[in-house]
């Protein structure tokens, strides 16, 4: 039987959010999802990490993960007891513009959930025993991220493309060295002069049964009172290239990032960029990942993409390759990344990586929480939830040679960082023949 | 208000082509996206002795071209259309899904029909994907700390030999040793219309659906399937079984491990719920006891791992702070649920493990990819994608005095099997 013809994905809408402030200025965003009885709750709140005392960095974080240790209404662990009791589950997210806390719960308990969502964030406990141990546990998972070749990889990276006067470069939950300072009245401090309503947008998504939730919204938020200090957000720039090799004797494979600072959603070049690195190594038979996996088996797998921030971003290839392989693997990835002469993205590279990008949208959308996280990360960014589908007419305008161009100017290949963990005795020997001045840690 | 539920029914309609395969479809047109699952019954348990490894590897191979795709077009070419493609193997399964725009539909059948009807097995593609496997080995067991784990854990709770003793990424040697006719054997056996379920949900209508299905679908031929053992339950362990690995580990941790009934049984319901009393979120006995108010554990919970031959597994675990030895881990662990055992849990904690259990319930059913697996494997399982319609109702239905026996039946420490973690001294 013949290949079936598929025409290009039809556009998609993203929905417009029902929109509405309340007197205390808390922005409201509602997304009414037919089907999705699991509701999505996430507060926004507008936090910029640079905001943070330099010696204390980390304690954004250590406050939000001691929001649902106990509130003054409900205290101490009275507040998890109610909370899980109606199926409900709060996550936090510690971004470097914001705090995102989301709530889920099922629709028939939203009207018991919501009122706790709004305690967790309003008043709070943050008990001295509660952020000691909270302290603790960043402290052990600082440990556990140490010994996870990926995560630590990460962190080098950020830290070596991004210049270190900027609170960007390094991890958003702080470091040992400014999380173990943290004491309860540092976290207290952030809460009363961060979180207030004028900083916020709540985002609603799902079934709300034909129902209006914004009452419910108002009784819960309605009265929330708090000024916050005023803030501004940093604009990191990007620190000078380097090649850095993090010693994990032993290992097996070498977790491999190589890229730079990268560009954030405003950027003219973001559609384009998004698109080049798609061929590059965005999709299962992108350039990288045709060779490097399918050709050579020196990994599992190879990405290379974009991660816009509120200000710039990060563009980076990352795989793990197998220790003896892997400068071979990176001397091939580096070559795999050039676009110039007869390696120009191609008419039918763009068109795939439209058509995937324009027409994966409704999938990532399907659910309430897909919406939400969506809509979140578009508040974060200072953005309009209407960038998705300015962005997809955008998608659609760039042409090849606009996104090989994009290519050579935020991925020049002598401009480039590296970062690799792995085992330093068998590694530095093959990355210093490559011709790499290589930094050891 | 703990009672108070939410009314989730799905209208399946389900149909077995001439060719043995059963279609399952859900019409749900509220995003314009269609769902494709395919459910092989086939997992690593259904691997012989020497060549496990195999069902992991045939979700490589998969992709790997047939008659009209090339090597790796299966995925470039769901991309390319706005979709995303997958496959995961299991002790008890191999799913292979798509998720398209509607429009894309019949491209997503007639791919998995053509490899279905023509794949491709050749010594290079063989070579490359066994190079893949054992570099996502290396990079999701080897490389990482406690990478290890379940690949212990499963080997204390089954004996040797035991079609669940051994993980579903295999042996290297057993792979390496694996020949071309072992691959085109294993494919012969386990890849027939008659050993899958077909489950597609979204945006098509059910007339509609079954027709393109049979359209696709329904040429491809059918085989005898093989009639799979009953797999008989094995009794709980005894003399408390232990493994200790000294690893270069950031901290100490410990595993406990139990048979439990398989998978979907009353019992098996009960002692989840057990399970996530003492170890299941912030509020869980566990979590109190040893970070909460020990402050001897970064983190301690308890769950199941669901199976259908004849056991699952039950865990409870703990990671230590530094300086924490797993001894303290273990005695910590074992206290609280011989307390669980003595008291049995509150009303109050089972009506809360209910309610998790509902919200991850409905999360699951809210993604149509996810929704699509369920159904599928309902169907591949117990032949009833209904069960998808019942179970939620099953597990409220279960009594604080049902959850407290069988915890008591299955969850006894000298029925455990230990494993620890030390930290290498440096």
């Amino acid at each position: 039987m013949k290949r079936p013809v598929v025409p290009a994905p039809p556009v998609w809408d993203f929905p417009s959010p029902r929109t509405a402030q309340l007197d205390n200025g808390l922005r409201v965003l509602i997304f009414q999802r037919p089907g999705q009885h699991l509701i999505n709750a996430t507060l926004v709140l507008e936090l910029p990490l640079s905001a943070e005392p330099r010696d204390r960095e980390g304690v954004s974080a250590i406050l939000q993960r001691c929001l649902d240790e106990g509130t003054a209404s409900h205290p101490g662990t009275d507040f998890a007891d109610e909370l899980e009791g109606c199926g409900a589950v709060l996550a936090g997210g510690t971004g470097y513009a914001a705090a995102h806390l989301s709530l889920e719960v099922p629709s028939t308990r939203f009207g018991t959930a919501l009122p706790l969502f709004a305690e967790a964030v309003r008043e709070p406990q943050l008990a001295d025993a509660d952020v000691r141990r909270h302290v603790e546990l960043r402290l052990a998972e600082l440990a556990q991220e140490e010994a996870h070749p990926s995560h630590r990889g990460a962190i080098a990276f950020r830290a070596g493309v991004i210049d270190s006067e900027y609170r960007a470069a390094r991890s958003a939950s702080g470091d040992a060295t400014g999380v173990g300072a943290i004491t309860a009245d540092d976290v207290r401090a952030q809460h009363q002069a961060h979180y207030g309503p004028e900083r916020g947008t709540l985002v609603l998504a799902g079934d709300f049964g034909g129902e209006d939730p914004l009452p419910a919204v108002v009784a819960a938020f309605g009265d929330w009172r708090q000024p916050t200090v005023p803030i501004s957000h940093e604009v990191p720039r990007s620190a000078p290239a380097r090649a850095l090799l993090i010693d994990r004797p032993g290992a097996v494979q070498a977790d491999v990032r190589l890229g730079r600072f990268g560009i954030d959603r405003r950027h003219p070049d973001y559609a384009a960029l998004r698109l080049g690195g798609f061929v590059l190594g965005g999709g299962f038979l992108s350039r990288l990942n045709r060779v490097l996996r399918e050709e050579r088996g020196y990994t599992y797998g190879v990405q290379l993409a974009n991660s816009p921030a509120r200000s710039g971003g990060l563009l980076a290839m990352h795989a793990s390759f197998r220790t003896e392989v892997a400068a071979a693997a990176i001397a091939e990835a580096s070559e795999l990344l050039r676009v110039d002469g007869d390696r120009r993205i191609t008419d039918t590279e763009l068109t795939d990586a439209v058509n995937f990008l324009v027409g994966i949208a409704p999938l990532r959308c399907a659910t309430a929480s897909g919406i939400a996280d969506q809509a979140a990360a578009l508040v974060e960014a200072g953005l309009d939830t209407g960038f998705v589908n300015t962005h997809s007419a955008a998608l659609r305008q760039v042409t090849p040679e606009a996104a090989t161009e994009a290519l050579e100017r935020h991925l020049p290949l002598n401009d480039l960082s590296l970062v690799v963990v792995g085992d330093a005795e068998a590694l530095a020997e093959p990355l210093r023949s490559a011709g790499l001045q290589l930094e050891l840690a | 208000m703990a009672h108070m539920s939410t009314a989730v029914r799905f209208a399946l309609h389900s149909t077995v082509l001439d060719n043995g395969l059963r279609v399952v479809v859900n019409h749900d047109p509220t995003v314009p996206v269609v769902a494709v699952n395919l459910w092989f019954d086939v997992g690593s348990r259904d691997e012989q002795p020497g060549r496990t490894g195999l069902a992991h590897l045939f979700e490589h191979l998969m992709f790997e071209g047939s008659a009209n795709v090339a090597s790796g077009e299966h995925l470039a070419i769901v991309q390319s259309v706005g979709g995303s493609a997958n496959a995961t193997t299991w002790f008890d399964r191999t799913n292979y899904f798509e998720t398209v725009p509607t429009h894309a539909l019949d491209l997503a059948l007639w791919l998995e029909a053509d490899r279905l009807a023509s794949l491709e097995l050749t010594q290079e593609t063989l070579d490359n994907q066994r190079a893949v496997v054992l570099e996502e080995k290396r990079q999701r067991y080897d490389n990482v700390p406690y990478g290890d784990v379940l690949i212990h854990l499963i080997g204390l709770t089954f004996p040797e030999g035991h079609p669940y003793s051994h993980p579903t990424i295999g042996s290297m040697d057993d792979l390496a040793a694996a020949d071309l006719d072992d691959v085109r054997a294993f494919f012969a056996t386990h890849y027939a219309p008659g050993n899958a379920v077909l489950t597609i949900v979204g945006d098509v209508t059910v007339d509609d659906a079954v027709a393109r299905a049979a359209r696709y679908l329904g040429g491809v031929p059918s085989s005898l399937r093989q009639a799979r053992p009953v797999a008989e339950p094995l009794p709980p362990l005894t003399g408390i079984p232990r493994t200790e690995v000294t690893a270069d580990v950031p901290t100490d941790a410990s595993y406990a491990t139990w048979r439990l009934p398989a998978r979907d049984t009353r019992e098996f319901a009960a002692v989840d719920l057990a399970l996530a009393v003492l170890g299941d979120g912030q509020t869980s006995r566990l979590h109190r006891r040893l970070v909460r108010t020990d402050l001897i554990a970064e983190g301690a919970g308890a769950s199941t791992l669901g199976l259908i031959g004849g056991n699952s597994i039950g865990f409870a675990q703990a990671r230590a702070l530094a300086g924490v030895r797993a001894e303290q881990l273990e005695a910590a662990i074992i206290e609280e649920v011989n307390r669980f055992l003595a008291d049995g849990p509150s009303a109050v904690e089972v009506d809360r493990a209910k309610a998790q259990f509902e919200r991850e319930w409905l999360d699951q059913l809210g993604r149509f990819d996810s929704r699509a697996d369920l159904i599928g494997c309902y169907a591949t399982l117990y032949g009833d994608p209904e069960v998808v319609n019942r179970r939620l109702d099953e597990v409220r239905s279960l009594t604080v005095a049902e959850v407290a026996d069988a915890a008591r039946r299955y969850l006894q420490p000298e029925q455990r099997a230990v494993l620890s973690y030390r930290k290498e001294s440096a």
